[in-house]
């Protein structure tokens, strides 16, 4: 196959808070570079930044500070984050917030008096969540697409998807991006002095999981490949209640908001008992994690409603308050087929966010010359578990920062790099590879993964549970390799790409595995029935997971405390004493 | 193989381009399942090679967006019951927009008169200065609030008889926003946007045939945002503003 040829100075994957931010900054303060932005579905309407409901984390209100932030961030994550990341983050975000009011247009919420209103968020000492009443990421990405698409400037390719990333013959920094373009199939390769991998993680390899359908962690898996070290990738943060609408359903797995335990929600087994009091004595209102597990456990025990899950029942808080206080929950549960204000709704918990990801300093450059990552791809702000509400910072703040780096490295870098010819043609090939098997059942593989990661690798693991995970998932990649998916159109094929998205999800799944393997205590997130002490705060360490000459290298990397150490705060005493 | 009801879905769905035809199939009814649900066990179990767009699965993204049974809707949050006639589903790509290929249209047209709108913020400030404050009751404000849910699916731009008879005309969602920004005290490109919305393709264009109010899945009124659009428009042509 033929691949074309492209160029462009600075080269954007994804169109999330990342992506989009990044081009904004590369095309306004970039110097003259050319600036393309290329994304697996239509722009800004793929990836999570829009699915956000909840906030923005930003220390802007009077009686806050950027320390208790940072905190807050610290200790939500166990101590594990990279401090210099999360004080980025931290201290980065009211400028982008400002930045997303007066330049790009959002307008968020206001109190009375006319000033920003700060709600409050699980897992905070403070009220500092900036939103949009509760379509926040929707008011976000489409005042940035606007801005995006007046750009014309601006090189933009919708339902492109990238391929992998081809570094120089030396293999010391990244010549370009192998792409597809979705809607022929054709490859072309993008020549790039600098790229930003924003491709968004989404742990989709779960049974039950949130984030949108076009999520397949193809950005990890081209990284893992291209011979990147990737971080913290044991880290997968589920929310315990997601809609449980039956099989082949798509909406099974998205949220139903924490708010309605908040509220008073209770969560009943299939027998209509209420178990969560079992389990803490805050029953509903226990924490994500708690929740999360509790819920796993009945499950696994059997104690299950008729698709497998557990109950949420609203009514007796009274119907028509529920109708009322969660509107668009209760609509959306109506347009299946579910009465939440005045019935049960089946919910189980639903993988939703990922930690792990591509190790990256805090300019956003990483250990390959060239390659830059932001948003979910990016490893390190949120330790073991993000709060609620860091995840829009994380993205924005972070793709802001490498529209401003590229174009300063390659000032400072200089050229076009050619790319191995051997490693481009190998990839080519690599995506093909599903012609030349005889066409089979991709989503029976995909359904298979799902089980084993949901079974295996889930919300509660022990070392039995993984090594047998890890021993299905190369059974199911081997049987992938094996199954084909018809030749007769390369053009917008689906089924080509569900057997793409699978390798993906397989290859990271089983970072994921290994991770979890690997780290022989309970940390946020990372739960082991086999090791449920969280170990000791002050001699903490993250996984660390790098492919070398074909074979996975795993280590244990100590974090260092170069802000704050267990223990300690940066709070002032005043301000703690509040 | 899922559970079903044991009854059976006569759906006729389009494939193809601009030139394609309707091709018939059988879909297992279930108790739970919206229109995307049928496009998809369509993919998945009778023809691999059927295309079609979504991303978030719950209203959020406005990517999958079909004609469905003569209407526009967004997929994923149309259960079947209430819009399947006697079992039978047809389900075409959106109108007034080329179609890629099958039930996948191509949407630039649709964002590129969103920007002809100018719809598009223009500031007045920077990163540097406060956020302003905007008390949430004046009534600017409000007016803005009622038209700011909208998530770009295309819905009313498709069911809308203006475009269709009408090339130039900018469409109710792109119009919409434009008077969400006539609102925004914040905003400095007021002049430039009445002018592009007082066009031929402009405000004055609708007529108010209300096809997009009653369409609009976030249940927002972009005639009611036009009409407004077309007061400020003759206001301004009155004050010689702008031309006619």
């Amino acid at each position: 196959m033929t691949i074309e040829r492209t160029r462009t100075d600075i080269l954007v994957l994804g169109s999330g808070g990342a992506g989009l931010f990044a081009a904004l900054h590369a095309h306004d303060h970039g110097h003259g570079n050319t600036v393309t932005i290329a994304t697996k579905g239509l722009l800004g309407k793929c990836g999570c930044t829009r699915m956000v409901q909840g906030g923005y984390n930003v220390a802007l209100h009077n009686g806050d500070s950027i320390e208790r932030h940072f905190m807050d961030t610290i200790e939500g994550g166990k101590w594990l984050p990279d401090q210099e990341l999360a004080w980025t983050l931290v201290s980065k975000a009211p400028e982008r917030v400002r930045e997303l009011e007066n330049e790009v247009g959002c307008f968020f919420d206001r109190n009375a008096d006319g000033s920003l209103h700060g709600k409050a968020f699980a897992g905070q000492t403070f009220d500092r969540t900036v939103h949009k009443g509760d379509l926040t990421g929707i008011e976000i990405i489409n005042r940035l697409m606007e801005q995006i698409w007046k750009r014309q400037n601006i090189r933009k390719l919708e339902e492109h998807r990238a391929l992998a990333l081809v570094p120089t013959s030396a293999g010391d920094a990244l010549a370009g991006v192998l792409m597809m373009d979705v809607r022929t199939g054709r490859l072309h390769f993008v020549q790039a002095r600098a790229v930003l991998l924003a491709t968004g993680g989404g742990p989709t390899m779960y049974r039950y999981h949130t984030p949108s359908g076009d999520k397949s962690m193809d950005g990890l898996a081209m990284a893992l490949r291209a011979g990147l070290p990737l971080r913290d990738m044991e880290m997968v943060q589920f929310h315990p209640t997601g809609l449980l609408a039956g099989p082949d359903t798509r909406m099974t797995g998205t949220v139903l908001e924490e708010g309605l335990r908040g509220a008073g929600g209770h969560l009943l087994d299939g027998a209509m008992r209420r178990f969560m009091a079992d389990y803490d004595p805050r029953a509903e209102r226990a924490t994500r994690d708690i929740v999360s597990r509790s819920i796993y456990a009945e499950m696994k025990a059997g104690r299950t409603s008729p698709n497998g899950g557990v109950y949420i029942q609203m009514s007796h808080l009274g119907p028509d308050k529920v109708r009322k206080q969660f509107k668009g929950m209760v609509d959306r549960c109506r347009d299946s087929g579910f009465d939440l204000a005045g019935g049960l709704v089946e919910v189980v918990p639903t993988a939703h966010y990922f930690m792990g990801g591509i190790v990256c300093r805090a300019d956003t450059s990483t250990e390959l010359p060239g390659l830059f990552v932001a948003g979910e791809d990016a490893s390190g702000m949120h330790g073991a578990n993000r709060l609620g509400g860091n995840g829009v910072a994380n993205s924005t703040v972070f793709g802001g920062i490498a529209g401003d780096e590229m174009p300063r490295w390659i000032a400072a870098n200089g050229g076009y790099r050619a790319p191995d010819e051997a490693v481009l043609a190998l990839e080519a090939e690599r995506c093909l590879h599903p012609f030349r098997n005889a066409p089979g059942n991709v989503h029976a593989l995909r359904e298979r993964l799902m089980e084993v990661m949901w079974d295996h690798v889930g919300v509660i693991r022990d070392a039995n549970g993984l090594s047998r995970g890890l021993a299905e998932l190369d059974a199911i990649e081997a049987e992938l390799l094996r199954t084909g998916v018809a030749d007769d159109d390369r053009a917008f094929n689906l089924t080509w790409h569900d057997w793409m998205n699978l390798r993906s999800l397989v290859e990271t799944s089983r970072i994921i595995a290994l991770a979890a393997q690997r780290r022989e205590n309970s940390r946020g997130a990372h739960f082991r029935s086999d090791f449920p002490e969280p170990g000791a705060f002050e001699t903490s360490t993250f996984t660390m997971i790098r492919k070398r000459d074909d074979a996975l290298q795993i280590t244990d990397e100590p974090v260092r405390f170069t802000h704050v150490r267990p223990g300690q705060t940066l709070i002032e005493p005043v301000l703690a004493a509040e | 193989m899922p559970r079903d009801t044991g009854d059976t879905l006569e759906v006729s769905i389009w494939r193809g381009g601009q030139d394609g035809a309707y091709q018939s199939y059988s879909v297992p009814s279930r108790d739970s399942q919206t229109v995307l649900d049928v496009v998809t066990y369509v993919q998945r179990y009778i023809d691999p090679t059927l295309t079609y767009r979504f991303a978030c699965r719950v209203g959020m993204c406005g990517s999958c967006a079909m004609t469905v049974n003569g209407r526009p809707r967004w997929t994923c949050r149309t259960h079947v019951s209430k819009v399947s006639k006697g079992g039978n589903l047809k389900i075409a790509p959106l109108s007034n927009l080329p179609v890629i290929k099958d039930l996948a249209a191509d949407m630039r047209p649709f964002f590129e008169k969103w920007q002809e709108a100018k719809g598009v913020f223009e500031p007045t400030k920077t990163r540097h200065d406060p956020v302003e404050a905007i008390r949430p009751n004046e009534p600017a404000r409000v007016a803005a609030d009622e038209g700011i849910e909208c998530i770009n699916c295309g819905v009313c731009y498709a069911g809308c008889d203006t475009v269709r008879w009408n090339a130039d005309y900018l469409g109710p969602a792109a119009l919409n926003r434009a008077w969400t920004l006539m609102n925004d005290r914040r905003d400095s490109g007021q002049s430039q946007r009445l002018a592009a919305i007082s066009t031929d393709g402009g405000c004055h264009a609708c007529h108010s045939h209300q096809s997009c109010q009653e369409f609009c899945p976030q249940s927002l009124n972009p005639t009611g945002s036009i009409a407004q659009l077309k007061r400020l428009a003759t206001k301004a042509y009155l004050r010689g503003e702008i031309g006619s």
